[in-house]
């Protein structure tokens, strides 16, 4: 890896994700739409990435590539150092969708277990760890409930739980909270916040909300609008641990917000322009 | 406020068919002659042919329950009285659906996820399902015998049809974003047929079960309408043969009562089985 400062332990800048010329076309109504574009960033070890960018920029494709859901055009994505096959999920990488895909035939225990089941951890273990991340997720009480009965931010809570029992090393979430009212999804930030405060995945976050972004990531990375591409890199410096509701009303956080907004609006304008 | 129109509804119907036919001499106009008691006999002499057959009524005219004995004897006096009828058509009844359910799920699910062997049988499957499967009932009878295997292979052949259109569009429709999920957190393809494909096809599985019940039972009857030694439908065919109505509405009346449990225990079960539905109220 080239400029490393010396004084940086080589573990703490350890890659994980590194996207190379990524490509990606889609064939739409027999015409063929130039999706992602030569895409290319690293994400190091620990770090919380927010890839931001106007509807239909490509960000959430480019998270589908990572997570082996969708094959590129061109371009080369390598997790740990290792080739991405498309098909062939990595073990060690957790995803959470937008979409709501809890398993409604099995209860909130169930669906949060379900990554354990497979791996065949003992029934008690799981259960003492089912137990734990129910509560961490404050559903206590709810562990016997089908996702049916439960509301958004509790199905989402769930999904989310369902993702992190496993723990997971690298964390691809595509627009978790996209569904969300604004109450539930500042909720929503606070959990993700504490529990990622503790563990200190290595997270690709995709959102087109830039106040998510700024209360969650260390790093934006902007995207234009299609064909997508990288077009800056933010970095969000504001002491851990945040207050996801009281961040919002620093003057550091005013003045960030103020700075990508500008460049963030310019693609939005281009998005929503005919082309 | 419905119970009263309900029972309202059910004595008028019952006090039409007892005493109708009484009228007929009078104004024959508006007595249709199918309410001839020789037809359709009436509600009290169906009651009392019901205590006979069912062995509660000597031949004498006697409670057999009063008398220590009299019921079982009672019972050993015909080959095919209504209790031994009820448990050979019950039990051909749940064998053919036991059968018909589960080949029937296996084979949905098999051409619901390959698309290749569902392509090779369509024609196949289009065309053994446009024979109405009643129409081979004789047939089966002649290749299985008058026991109870005919039966069971009549009721089958009802059923597996039913449970196989239905496994076979659910396990085409299981959501995509699901088997993706599982994959994601680590499920193989045989985790992810297990934990994923199998229980979102079994929702369509468990609709499907009350009819299949009801359609059990009556390929049994049919198949012991044609060639039986025992059960509720060759009881029907004795009845007609001797001209007696009566007989024939007590077997009648029996396998509605029959249905009606069957149906009832299908459908607790298949609510029990499907309670995660947004459909039902609140868990816990």
């Amino acid at each position: 890896m080239p400029n490393i400062p010396p004084d940086f332990a080589p573990e703490e800048l350890r890659c994980r994700i590194e996207i190379d010329r990524l490509r990606k076309i889609f064939l739409a109504q027999g015409r063929e739409v130039l999706a992602v574009d030569d895409a290319s960033f690293r994400i190091n070890d620990g770090e919380f990435v927010a890839l931001l960018g106007p509807s239909g920029c490509g960000k959430s494709t480019i998270l589908n590539m990572v997570a082996t859901l969708i094959t590129p055009n061109g371009g080369d994505i390598r997790v740990d150092d290792s080739v991405v096959v498309p098909g062939r999920p990595i073990r060690n990488v957790g995803y959470v969708f937008q979409k709501d895909t809890l398993f409604p035939w099995r209860t909130v225990e169930g669906n949060i277990g379900y990554a354990l089941e497979l791996t065949g951890v003992p029934t008690e273990e799981r259960k003492t760890r089912v137990a734990e991340a129910i509560h961490q997720a404050g559903l206590d009480g709810f562990g016997r409930f089908y996702p049916a009965s439960l509301s958004g931010g509790m199905r989402q809570r769930v999904s989310l739980m369902r993702t992190l029992i496993a723990r997971p090393e690298i964390l691809l979430m595509d627009e978790p909270f996209g569904a969300l009212d604004t109450h539930t999804k500042l909720d929503m930030h606070s959990v993700l916040l504490s529990l990622w405060e503790r563990e200190r995945q290595t997270v690709l976050f995709v959102t087109h909300d830039l106040g998510e972004a700024l209360t969650l990531a260390d790093r934006i990375i902007l995207m234009s609008a299609r064909p997508g591409r990288v077009k800056a890199d933010f970095k969000v410096d504001f002491a851990r641990p945040r207050d996801a509701v009281k961040l919002r009303e620093t003057p550091q956080y005013a003045e960030l917000f103020s700075k990508v907004w500008h460049s963030l609006g310019e693609e939005f304008a281009k998005g929503s322009s005919p082309t | 406020m419905t119970l009263f129109w309900q029972v309202a509804i059910g004595l008028g119907a019952l006090a039409i068919w007892e005493w109708g036919w009484d009228l007929h001499a009078q104004v024959p106009w508006l007595v249709p002659d199918i309410l001839d008691p020789y037809f359709v006999s009436k509600p009290s002499e169906i009651f009392k042919q019901f205590l006979r057959m069912g062995c509660l009524v000597s031949p004498r005219g006697e409670w057999t329950l009063g008398t220590p004995g009299a019921f079982e004897k009672c019972i050993g006096r015909s080959e095919n009285n209504l209790w031994i009828a009820t448990y050979f058509t019950l039990k051909n009844t749940l064998w053919g659906f036991a059968t018909g359910v589960s080949s029937g799920f296996v084979l949905g699910l098999l051409l619901g996820r390959s698309d290749r062997l569902s392509e090779i049988f369509y024609p196949y499957i289009t065309a053994f399902n446009s024979i109405p499967r009643i129409a081979l009932a004789p047939i089966i009878i002649l290749a299985f015998g008058i026991g109870d295997a005919s039966k069971i292979v009549t009721a089958w052949l009802v059923v597996v049809f039913l449970v196989f259109f239905n496994t076979f569009e659910g396990a085409r429709a299981v959501d995509r974003d699901h088997i993706n999920a599982a994959r994601l957190l680590g499920a193989g393809e045989w985790q992810v047929t297990r934990t994923v494909i199998v229980p979102s096809t079994m929702a369509w599985l468990f609709a499907s079960l009350t009819p299949a019940v009801s359609f059990s039972l009556i390929g049994v009857i049919v198949g012991e309408f044609i060639g039986a030694e025992h059960g509720i439908g060759r009881m029907i065919i004795e009845a007609e043969a001797r001209g007696e109505a009566a007989g024939m509405m007590v077997a009648v009346f029996v396998l509605m009562i029959v249905g009606v449990i069957l149906a009832t225990i299908v459908r607790h079960i298949q609510a029990y089985l499907l309670r995660w539905r947004p459909a039902s109220t609140m868990a816990t």
